[in-house]
């Protein structure tokens, strides 16, 4: 779980407009806080899918699973399994 | 007639009309209409003044706008998506002594950020106002002056184009009269409202009595929901389209029942106006083209030509006259390069503070777009590039050397070339050539770049270089850098 959290800020520090110095909480919205687009968004979705060999079901690409760290952590989670 | 009197007209009639939906949420036009009112009493004792507006996309930023409108001040929206920086840049030429924020944006930008201006009123998603502080101020303003637009705010000096309510208002009129929209259409907002396209998306439909659900296109699920729930137009920039096509199945049922999809913001290309046609034979495509010193449209793509003419904008709308000027401003014959030129009462005031970029701009009553055009023997009109280095990235207009001096002046390299490079879902998007310097590393760049420019001037790839892309005869110009770019990839 938190391998997944460390792998998707990494990604977010490497690909957005994430500082290394800010702090994001778990719960934070990634696209009210401006550190992801809607672009940025799929190109995540394509990163996730490839490093976790998960597909990703288009009835989930909603907020709850994509707007935060969290959010995004379980549902690689859940797909994983 | 105001925009926002619109409303209060369809208050009247048809109070119980649904005007906007957001979500689970809608409002009518009478809720609407106090809701303004509530929020408009707040700016009643200024008189003409300028009003930033910090908002996200959503009903919430409908009400400010219309209630900046009703109180008879101007309203200027920042669009959102800048990073700080830029947004600052944009507030030190707009001179702007007021601002009116949503509690989520105050809580983002955080209070350093507002200490600039002598008025701020946060806005809660209830719509009641609190007033932080309150300095009211005399303007000089141009009488007219109702909304001022940004049209580039990213790195160069922005410009803010000046619209006025006989602006807003034609421009409304010409697009109802294209889409034949009525009080039963409903339309999809999932775009910016901040700049012109979102913006006129809002005024035709208040306009015509209709109604408008609001949304974004961040995520797929909700945005295909939003667009299955009745929408009957929806509107987007070409890479919009690009995006929902990648799942054509979802496309394919949520547009079945829409009527008319329109684009703008960019030259639709042939392979999404196939796509289209191929998962909805009965949706109407309908390209169109302007500019934000046009207010919004300028030209329209008839849907039964598209096939055969989507390389080009079609014919003016409505209320507009184009023309193709050669270099003596005289109109030019069939399928002789000039540029294009447009009048009617959509063309803008002018620039905000600028009276030479605005001499230069509009030139006998004649806007000069800045794009090369030819007319065909049809009427239509077929685009041939800019006249200055202007490219589109991500369907927004950039000045490549704007950003080639701001990275330049900013990190430790010689020179930088901004290359627009295809995109999948952009269309373009940018790579950069760097000629380095002693101490110049790419990963410094790269997180320059991610925490200074918008998310669509994020470069693909950074090359280095060794000497300058001169073209033949000695010269840098797009054509020399894209190129001398191609020549370094075949290389590689």
């Amino acid at each position: 779980m938190e391998q997944i959290k460390n792998d998707i800020v990494d990604y977010l520090k490497a690909n957005s407009f994430m500082d290394n110095s800010s702090s994001l909480t778990d719960n934070d919205s990634l696209t009210q806080n401006g550190i992801i687009d809607s672009i940025g968004l799929l190109e995540l979705m394509d990163y996730i899918c490839e490093k976790y060999s998960i597909e990703i079901p288009e009835d989930m690409l909603t907020p709850e699973n994509f707007d935060s760290l969290q959010g995004i952590t379980n549902m690689i989670t859940r797909l994983a399994k | 007639m105001q925009i926002d009197a619109y409303i209060t007209e369809y208050a009247r009639k048809t109070p119980q009309n649904i005007a906007l939906e957001e979500g689970k949420s809608s409002i009518s036009y009478s809720c609407l209409d106090n809701d303004i009112n509530a929020t408009a009493s707040h700016l009643m004792d200024f008189g003409h003044c300028r009003f930033a507006i910090l908002a996200e996309s959503g009903t919430q930023y409908i009400k400010v706008l219309m209630a900046v409108y009703r109180s008879a001040n101007i309203a200027i929206p920042l669009p959102i998506e800048l990073p700080k920086f830029s947004l600052e840049k944009i507030l030190d030429a707009a001179h702007v002594n007021n601002i009116i924020a949503t509690d989520a944006q105050y809580s983002r930008f955080g209070k350093e950020f507002f200490e600039r201006f002598g008025t701020v009123i946060v806005i809660s998603s209830d719509t009641s106002g609190v007033i932080l502080r309150k300095k009211i101020e005399t303007e000089k303003n141009n009488p007219e002056l109702r909304l001022v637009l940004y049209t580039s705010g990213t790195t160069g000096t922005p410009k803010g184009v000046m619209l006025s309510d006989r602006n807003l208002a034609a421009n409304a009129e010409s697009i109802i009269k294209v889409l034949r929209i009525t009080s039963r259409d409903k339309g999809a907002l999932v775009i910016s409202p901040h700049h012109a396209f979102g913006n006129s998306i809002i005024n035709s439909h208040l306009t015509a009595g209709g109604s408008i659900r609001v949304g974004n296109m961040n995520f797929m699920d909700p945005v295909f929901n939003l667009i299955g729930s009745g929408v009957s137009i929806f509107y987007g920039v070409p890479s919009t389209y690009r995006i929902l096509l990648k799942y054509p199945d979802r496309f394919k049922r949520a547009f079945a029942n829409v009527r008319i999809a329109a684009s703008a913001g960019g030259g639709m290309d042939r392979a999404i106006v196939t796509d289209i046609k191929e998962l909805a034979p009965d949706l109407e495509i309908l390209p169109m083209y302007g500019q934000t010193e046009a207010t919004a449209r300028l030209a329209y793509l008839p849907a039964e030509d598209v096939d055969e003419f989507v390389g080009t904008i079609g014919k003016a709308i409505p209320g507009v006259t184009l023309d193709v000027f050669d270099s003596n401003y005289r109109s030019a014959g069939f399928n002789i390069t000039g540029e294009l030129v447009a009048t009617g009462d959509n063309i803008m005031l002018g620039y905000l503070d600028d009276e030479i970029a605005t001499e230069k701009r509009i030139i006998n009553g004649w806007l000069h777009t800045g794009d090369l055009a030819q007319k065909l023997p049809n009427g239509y009109i077929r685009l041939l590039g800019r006249k200055d280095d202007l490219i589109k990235i991500g369907d927004h207009r950039v000045n490549p050397r704007e950003i080639e001096r701001n990275i330049e002046e900013n990190n430790e390299v010689s020179r930088v070339f901004v290359v627009p490079v295809h995109h999948e879902l952009m269309g373009t998007a940018i790579s950069l050539m760097v000629i380095p310097a002693e101490g110049t590393e790419i990963e410094k760049l790269f997180a320059f770049c991610r925490k200074s420019l918008p998310g669509y001037l994020c470069p693909r790839e950074i090359l280095f270089i060794d000497h300058l892309p001169l073209s033949e005869n000695g010269k840098i110009s797009n054509r020399s850098i894209i190129e001398e770019y191609q020549h370094v990839k075949a290389s590689m």
